[in-house]
């Protein structure tokens, strides 16, 4: 873009740039009614949007409860909102996400290979990034949240309609990363282990030290190869 | 001419309702009634909302706002793209069409599957938030803008966090603003149009042929998409609950009044008709103007009122914690400096809650409000690097930004074309107001 219009554009920033009728204009009655009707219908709907949205990211309420089919039917799916940013509490605990796997040998003896730090490999790549990727802060780390909050922690049996799609989601994305085969051996199961360690509170604080971090394995999963499908192209 | 209240801010000290900044070109704009009807506070009240932009500086800088985080952000994940949401995705369409049925969220990627459409969608997406960034066909693009940023987002809604989502729900509100008029290649154009200088090129009629190119090709694609089979129920007119609203009625909606305000600006431009469009047009944008306003509104107040039942928040220690979670830490030693002292931990937890919380209350005074406005933006300065998280606290200063007052915009735009004419060719400006400056020595 030339210096002119740069000029220009800051000078018309400083200038009138509508000539559109100013609002003293005398409207005929037609004009009057659909302004007027249209004006009321876009005050009332405005009110009416602003009124759901409020209810939705309010705490639950006696009057959020009385009209929680049209709260929620404005509201989702694409303005569902949660602004609890670090609150009422921030996090407080380091969760981190291990994977080992289960191989079979052409021969068809089977081995157990080491854990592998998925966790650990997001952490490197945002170390010293000024910007992060999704896929290494948000992709792994969210997708527990998914499985945690669908699943009983102490059977680790499903507890609604989405735990099924949570775990192939949480397959899904190990495989990814460990690709198909390990040390030229096929994959034929795949384990997870999450740590949870809460942050030590501030020497200040005078808090005594939080509790050793809780390991929580889950079950071998068997892996198809359609579990690879579109994954590493 | 108030060219001066480019480098004295107007005391605007008038509030609207929701504390957007009035107009700087308030003097000259401000309501002349002539008829009879108009009096008293809500006479002027009516005129205002029937024929004033309000806020339109602040329009333009979320528009400008949103358009660079999603552009950034989208070329960003360019290496990444295909895992976060195409075809490599750890969320395959199968899965993602599971919870899509359950909650009927508006995405374009699985009408065909497959790599081509996915690439296909994602680089539109760049293309619609640059052309939102420069307010190119600004109609058009915020439409293009919204159908981009929710195809992509609703594709994987685990990906996302609070900047995705504040992204989002301005990718719905822009459409409905006239966030073009003023910083945009668009006002540039009327500009250009309305004192008849045609351009060197004839630029103005090649351009007027534009947008009916446009506004046929995406009628054409619109109704494609409507009455193909693979569109699924994705375009329908009604919704399966209250409000009982599908997209449909948006898409087509929008097409048709932009049919009808071309045909009658060419046919009868001084017409009642088109003064009616506009005004509903105004209207409209007052209206998606309070919205945004009152969102942002809300996000501080919750993020404040949640936090004061906090007991980290009480006790005064809760920024020493999201500085020692690993995700969130990309300068670890950084991080550890910041929250090892006593005193700036509790200043800043309680900092974080009073302000959050004072926020909507501040903007019954606007001083203060412009006070708490900065701090806010430098908070989210810091979080950008403290916490590795640019992408969010660009997108929340950019939602910030609805509340700044026109004269800092002024003053800033002002300062931004010195530098970027003194940069581009400060010869060509000569003597110009804005060659004034220390960038003259070319000569």
């Amino acid at each position: 873009m030339g210096a002119r219009a740069c000029r220009d554009r800051a000078g018309e920033a400083m200038t009138e740039t509508t000539e559109r009728p100013g609002p003293g204009r005398v409207w005929s009655r037609p004009a009057r009614a659909v302004l007027g009707l249209a004006g009321v219908a876009l005050l009332g709907g405005t009110a009416l949007f602003l009124g759901a949205v409020f209810l939705h990211v309010a705490p639950a309420n006696s009057l959020s409860r009385q009209y929680r089919d049209e709260v929620d039917g404005i509201v989702y799916p694409e303005f569902e909102q949660n602004w609890k940013l670090f609150a009422p509490n921030p996090l407080q605990q380091n969760v981190s996400v291990d994977a080992r796997v289960r191989t079979v040998a052409p021969g068809g003896a089977t081995r157990t290979h080491d854990w592998i730090g998925l966790t650990a490999r997001d952490l490197a790549a945002i170390r010293g990034n000024p910007a992060p990727s999704h896929v290494d802060q948000n992709l792994l780390r969210r997708a527990w949240d998914f499985y945690d909050g669908s699943h009983n922690p102490q059977d680790e049996a499903p507890t609604g309609a989405r735990g099924k799609l949570a775990e192939q989601y949480l397959k899904r994305i190990a495989l990814q990363r460990i690709g198909r085969d390990v040390d030229g051996e096929r994959i034929l199961e795949i384990a997870f282990r999450v740590t949870t360690a809460t942050v030590l509170p501030p020497t200040w604080s005078g808090e005594a030290a939080p509790p050793e971090p809780k390991v929580r394995e889950l079950p071998w999963w068997p892996v198809a190869e359609e579990d690879y499908r579109g994954l590493l192209g | 001419m108030n060219e001066v209240s480019a480098q004295a801010p107007r005391p605007d000290g008038e509030l609207l309702p929701a504390g957007v900044p009035r107009q700087a070109g308030a003097g000259p704009e401000a309501p002349a009634p002539r008829g009879p009807r108009v009096a008293g506070p809500l006479g002027r009240a009516v005129a205002a909302f029937t024929g004033r932009v309000l806020g339109r500086h602040q329009a333009a800088v979320v528009r400008i706002g949103f358009g660079l985080v999603w552009c950034v952000y989208l070329l960003r994940e360019w290496p990444n793209r295909r895992v976060l949401y195409g075809d490599r995705s750890p969320l395959s369409l199968d899965l993602a069409e599971r919870l899509l049925g359950d909650d009927g969220a508006f995405t374009v990627l699985p009408w065909f599957g497959g790599r081509l459409w996915f690439e296909l969608v994602y680089h539109l997406a760049v293309l619609a938030a640059l052309a939102v960034l420069l307010g190119w066909r600004t109609r058009v693009s915020t439409v293009l803008f919204l159908v981009t940023v929710l195809s992509l987002q609703n594709r994987d809604i685990f990906l996302g966090d609070g900047g995705d989502n504040v992204v989002h729900l301005m990718a719905v509100y822009l459409v409905f603003t006239r966030c073009a008029e003023v910083w945009s290649l668009d006002a540039r154009r009327a500009r250009l149009g309305r004192t008849g200088r045609t351009g060197r090129t004839g630029r103005t009629g090649w351009a007027k042929w534009t947008g009916v190119a446009l506004w046929a090709v995406l009628g054409t694609a619109l109704a494609v998409c409507q009455f193909g089979d693979f569109s699924g129920r994705s375009l329908t007119w009604t919704g399966r609950a209250f409000p009982y609203l599908g997209w449909a009625p948006l898409f087509w909606g929008l097409w048709t009044v932009a049919g009808l305000w071309w045909v009658l600006g060419r046919l009868r431009p001084d017409g009642e008709p088109r003064a009616v469009l506009d005004a509903l047009a105004t209207m409209v944008h007052n209206c998606a103007m309070l919205v945004i306003a009152v969102e942002v509104v809300l996000i501080y107040a919750t993020a404040g009122w949640y936090k004061v039942q906090g007991t980290r928040w009480q006790d005064g220690t809760a920024l020493y914690y999201p500085l020692h979670l690993d995700y969130f830490t990309p300068w670890p030693g950084l991080s550890a400096l910041v929250g090892s002292a006593l005193l700036p931990v509790f200043l800043i937890s309680y900092g974080t809650v009073i302000v959050q919380v004072a926020f909507p209350f501040t903007l019954l005074n606007r001083r203060v409000k412009n006070v708490l406005l900065a701090v806010m933006m430098l908070e989210h300065t810091g979080i950008a690097v403290l916490l590795g998280l640019p992408v969010f606290s660009l997108a929340m200063i950019a939602a910030d930004a609805v509340f700044l007052p026109t004269g800092a915009l002024l003053w800033l735009a002002a300062r931004a074309s010195r530098i970027g004419a003194g940069r581009i060719g400060a010869g060509r400006i000569g003597a110009g107001r804005f060659g004034a400056g220390r960038f003259r020595r070319t000569p």
